[in-house]
């Protein structure tokens, strides 16, 4: 979980529950920069079916605070995720 | 498509609790049994006149389905701040003496305790209060997830949010 830091020129991003499931990992590096926008659209390039099963019904954190992309109007689309920072997909929660 | 989960599968957890404490408050996620004692006595307080203690056990059912194991797992230093939050915002708005939030992670036994929430408060009704909400905010926003594996093998994550079935684990086996 305390993932290690990402190599140059990538930005960690860790799956939890069933985006976990679903990519197989729990978490991996990707090339940075890339603008939160293009986020949802990356992962489906690299899991066929990701949006529809899983990604809809996720938040997504950067570097653990929470950013707003969902829907053209989202205001975070234009936020930049950047060498080293920390994405995680967060699928609805079930504690207790 | 499977309908059974990884046999690899194993929830990424802390080998030891993570905590974060204040005069307070006390979050802890835990890969150990829970200790609601000691949760009880790090609120009680001569200030406070009521002590609630929740303690959540897991159920070995789901609609009907008989559960065979469960397991939590947890993007522990979100959730940590998120119980932190939620705390510190029930010890202003209830005026309460002391809070503690304690959640299981890993393996968690049918039965056995997955929550525990102590609250002291000067009167009894601030801290009857505050112990539901805690409860609620905890299973509303808490990153903790839960896994249900049933008998015969399927394994379901659970959403909290809509009490619905989840989603189940294997549906994305081979997508990757």
């Amino acid at each position: 979980m305390a993932s290690p830091k990402a190599p140059a020129g990538h930005f960690s991003i860790l799956y939890f529950a069933s985006a976990s499931t679903f990519t197989n990992k729990t978490s991996e590096y990707l090339s940075a920069p890339v603008e939160a926008r293009g986020l949802f659209s990356k992962l489906e390039e690299l899991y066929p079916g990701i949006n529809d099963k899983v990604l809809n019904s996720c938040a997504v954190t950067v570097n653990l605070s929470y950013i707003e992309i969902d829907g053209d109007e989202a205001p975070d689309l234009k936020i930049v995720i950047k060498e080293g920072d920390e994405v995680a997909i967060i699928p609805p929660v079930s504690s207790g | 498509m499977s309908t059974t989960e990884p046999p690899t599968y194993k929830p990424d957890i802390p080998s030891e609790p993570v905590t974060q404490t204040t005069e307070n408050i006390h979050i802890e996620l835990t890969p150990h049994a829970l200790d609601s004692l000691a949760a009880t006595r790090f609120v009680r307080s001569p200030s406070a006149g009521a002590t609630v203690l929740f303690i959540g056990t897991t159920r070995d059912t789901f609609n009907d389905l008989p559960v065979s194991s469960l397991a939590y797992t947890s993007y522990a230093p979100l959730a940590l701040s998120t119980l932190h939050n939620i705390a510190t915002t029930l010890l202003a708005k209830h005026a309460l003496t002391r809070i503690a939030i304690i959640h299981k992670l890993g393996e968690c036994p049918i039965g056995e305790e997955s929550i525990v929430i102590a609250v002291s408060a000067p009167h009894r009704q601030a801290a009857w209060r505050a112990g539901e909400e805690a409860l609620e905010e905890t299973k509303k926003r808490a990153e903790i997830w839960k896994l249900e594996r049933f008998e015969g093998g399927d394994g379901v994550w659970r959403a909290n949010r809509d009490g619905v079935m989840g989603v189940r684990v294997g549906e994305g086996e081979g997508a990757a």
